[in-house]
């Protein structure tokens, strides 16, 4: 057991290691460098050569990448080349809590309304209720973020002056504010879950009502609610996690375009920002923080299994 | 800010007060955005917020290179001089010096006001001017702004509070180099802080300036808080300044007709018209020192031909690149030369006859001269632009294609583009340059043999002359007329298809009072108040 333990986590660190050459290797192909970016209306050559030198990134590439992961693995990720920004308190201190507590706002969102309206569907399955839960939530998918974000920026935001429409306060500090502040982002990125939650709950929701041991609990005379909501939905608790678990990479994307629209701090922002500028190190560590996460939330699906389904709890 | 959780929370509770809920839903914009800003809590001085959507790349002023962090440095530090603007007139005059006096055409003295200090409590005396100076000039890592200094042969202490410039040569740019503002080499530094934080001074900046830095968060926002030690007696006004850092200008649109933010630092230009129609709010912009155009490569391809650079020229039909790029914003420019250079700018330049100017047969007649014939495909290279996007490439393609030009556009990010604009690797590019204030810094480094930003490769021994001699001429009608003849030669020549002068915008709530404009998209909030 210790050992596929050991094996386990030495393949993370590999797929780790690879994952941190492969974006290293490929900012390093695009065109164009930090430098020229930086120097703006400023540009000489010579300025150039000379900031080039400052920044160490005249040396060769590997010296480059190996002093970079030296400085990661022992927590000194730098600073970013022009502002100065202590890498380690801007990627992982002030964006990644951002990115997080807006991803887990729309997971939460959509779960919260995507679960009871995938078990209306499929209670009433073939109704006018499952024809309009169908169409509202396909509809929402449909929008693009950027756009749905604007659009609920316009009404809420301007016409109504109702919601904040910039900006981040951290629901730790100010609970209202927070929520008040995370309410447009968060719909805005749920809404392209809602539909896959919704369609997948109601999926196997209909399929878990077929199965006998559903028509033994209607036999045994449990109340109509306690048969779908306790015996079906445990049922449709095992796709769901898998799927959410494995959907974490299109929040993450969604995410960006969220952030962008709101002006959110969080790592969509950080990122784009930072392969536009060619900011190695503040690319790298998103990269790294992202590739983490995901590893995390594979772990803590497969941990999740037990939980929910008693077979396969270890013996 | 917009208090939401009062409004929030009086809309829910109001929930039950049905003509309330009626109103509040109906009425739309004006009557919600009023509401929102009522409830604001008022201190005397009170905090503003602005959104600002170009770049901050350091707060160290000796090392920036974007317009966007200056504007943020001009409320942390105080140069040696500063830009005044009078509605007319641009001069330049003395900020944290007392009196500047020109002893021959090479010595500069500048008296310093007494007891300034820094936002560390060390004094901004003749040593710190100095040592500020000299990092500029020949300070290690090397300030892309030395070459401002290229002239200085040594900077004196004469007494505590006055310190003299000794230049090799008479230097007619001095004054713009000594400002804080779009010079940034004579903006002043606490050479203590410097030494402290040494890299890092850009992160926590040390000035004399009417605000204080307080923080700065990457992405997110710069905290600015006044300085109540300011030597401008009353100023400055406001207690605190926040910058939201914003990337996206439609969302900084919403924000500002919102009440979100109390101002833009700038706009995309298609926003203009639906800005000034908003009753809260004012848009201000003049016409600016910069130039937009069209640069071909003098070195290879099609264009090293100047029948085909000059086709170009003639071809641009700049009234119509100004309505449907630009929105109807900006002016037809003739030369690079621009009206806030008011010693030099021709106020009746349109109708002198000289410059670029569209005129299709004389586009067609040169086509005919040119080497190529027939259909030409070169390449333009184009990159989203901040104000205008794409649109001034897309605007010409059709003027172009009537001399047979059909340029392949290729948008590249805009890495990608400033390494091909600077290496050379292009057929035509477009772009701009901004906040100038002096013709020097309008010719010289743009269009001299040689010099860093001639992409074009453009090179004539008359012009570099012309522009040479007019460094260390201080006559103002000597300067002019070697300009007007360093313009003609360029303008004939046509490395560059020069379009426009474009209108710089800052966009306030009208309770914003007092902000003095100044056409180096500065936005200086020494005098602003909110009423």
């Amino acid at each position: 057991m210790a050992w596929f333990a050991a094996r386990k986590v030495l393949q993370t660190l590999m797929v780790l290691l690879i994952v941190s050459v492969a974006s290293f290797s490929l900012l390093k192909l695009a065109p164009g460098d930090p430098v020229q970016l930086m120097l703006g209306s400023e540009y000489s050559p010579e300025a150039h050569a000379s900031l080039m030198a400052q920044l160490g990134l005249d040396r060769p590439v590997a010296e480059q990448y190996l002093r970079w992961l030296g400085g990661f693995l022992v927590g000194d990720w730098g600073t970013s080349f022009i502002s100065k920004a202590p890498i380690f308190q801007y990627a992982f201190m002030e964006a990644l809590p951002v990115t997080l507590t807006l991803a887990a706002s729309a997971l939460a969102l959509a779960v919260l309304i995507g679960v009871p309206l995938g078990v209306l569907s499929a209670t009433r399955k073939d109704t006018g209720w499952d024809a309009a839960v169908a169409t509202l939530t396909l509809t929402g998918t449909s929008f693009p973020s950027f756009y749905l974000g604007i659009l609920l920026i316009w009404i809420f935001g301007v016409k109504l002056a109702l919601f904040p429409t910039l900006g981040f306060v951290a629901p730790w500090n100010d609970l209202w504010g927070g929520i008040v502040h995370m309410t447009l982002p968060a719909i805005t990125l749920s809404t392209y879950f809602l539909a896959m939650i919704v369609r997948l709950t109601r999926a196997n929701l209909i399929e878990a009502l077929e199965q006998p041991y559903i028509a033994a609990a209607r036999a045994r005379g449990e109340p109509r609610w306690r048969v779908v909501w306790v015996h079906g939905l445990r049922n449709v608790m095992l796709p769901l996690v898998t799927i959410l678990g494995l959907q974490l990479g299109a929040l993450l994307q969604g995410a960006v375009l969220t952030e962008t629209v709101f002006s959110l701090p969080g790592v969509g922002q950080m990122m784009t920002s930072a392969v536009l500028n060619r900011e190695y190190g503040v690319v790298q560590a998103g990269v790294m923080m992202t590739a983490c996460l995901f590893v995390l939330t594979n772990l803590a699906v497969d941990l999740a299994y037990p939980y929910l389904d008693p077979r396969l709890r270890p013996r | 800010m917009v208090d939401h959780k009062a409004i929030l929370t009086e809309r829910v509770l109001g929930g039950l007060n049905r003509r309330d809920l009626m109103k509040g839903l109906g009425a739309g914009a004006i009557i919600a955005a009023g509401a929102g800003l009522s409830t604001r809590a008022k201190a005397a001085g009170g905090e503003i917020r602005l959104a600002w959507v170009d770049h901050i790349d350091t707060l160290d002023p000796h090392f920036t290179g974007f317009l966007g962090a200056v504007k943020v440095h001009n409320n942390i530090y105080n140069g040696l001089l500063k830009v005044e603007y009078d509605g007319e007139r641009v001069s330049f005059v003395p900020d944290l010096a007392e009196t500047w006096d020109v002893l021959d055409e090479k010595v500069h003295v500048f008296k310093l006001k007494p007891n300034v200090k820094f936002h560390d409590g060390t004094p901004c005396d003749a040593e710190a001017v100095k040592w500020s100076v000299e990092r500029v000039w020949k300070g290690e890592p090397k300030s892309p702004h030395a070459w401002k200094f290229k002239a200085l042969e040594k900077v004196e202490v004469v007494d505590p509070l006055t310190v003299r410039l000794i230049f090799s040569r008479p230097y007619a740019f001095l004054p713009v180099a000594l400002t804080g503002s779009t010079g940034r080499a004579g903006t002043i530094v606490s050479p203590t802080a410097v030494q402290k934080h040494g890299a890092n001074f850009g992160r926590n900046p040390v000035g004399t300036g009417p605000f204080k830095f307080v923080s700065w968060r990457e992405n997110d926002s710069i905290v600015l808080e006044k300085n109540a030690d300011y030597f401008e007696p009353g100023l400055p006004k406001l207690d605190k300044v926040t910058i939201l850092i914003m990337k996206e200008a439609s969302a900084a649109i919403a924000a500002v007709m919102s009440g979100q933010v109390d101002g833009m630092s700038d706009s995309p230009v298609q926003f203009i018209p639906q800005l000034k129609a908003n009753p809260n709010l004012q848009v201000l912009g003049e016409i600016e020192g910069n130039y937009v155009y069209i640069a071909m490569n003098c070195k290879k391809g099609p264009f090293a031909d100047i029948n085909l650079r000059r086709a170009v020229a003639f071809a641009l039909n700049r009234e119509q690149i100004i309505r449907q790029a630009f929105f109807g914003q900006g002016i037809p420019a003739y030369t690079p030369i621009s009206p806030p250079m008011t010693d030099f700018y021709d106020k009746n330049i349109a109708e002198s006859g000289r410059g670029q100017r569209f005129d299709l047969a004389k586009a067609k007649e040169h086509r005919a001269k040119s080497e190529t014939k027939g259909v030409i495909e070169p390449i333009f290279v184009v990159t989203e632009e901040g104000t205008y996007g794409t649109r001034l490439a897309q605007t010409v393609l059709p003027m172009l294609a009537q001399i047979d030009i059909k340029p392949k556009l290729q948008l590249v990010e805009r890495a990608n583009w400033v390494s091909r604009r600077n290496s050379g690797d292009f057929d035509m590019f477009d772009f701009n340059w901004w906040a100038d204030l002096d013709p020097d810094e309008t010719l010289f480094p743009e269009f001299r043999t040689g010099q860093a930003w001639n992409y074009p490769g453009w090179s004539n021994a008359r012009f570099d002359a012309c522009v040479d001699e007019a460094q260390i001429v201080l006559d103002v009608e000597k300067r002019k007329a070697l300009y007007n003849e360093a313009c003609d030669i360029i303008m004939d020549e046509a490395p560059i298809a020069i379009t426009s002068h474009m209108p710089v915008f800052k966009i306030f709530a009208k309770k914003v009072k007092g902000f003095k404009y100044i056409p180096v998209d500065s936005l200086n909030l020494h005098t602003v108040s909110l009423a």
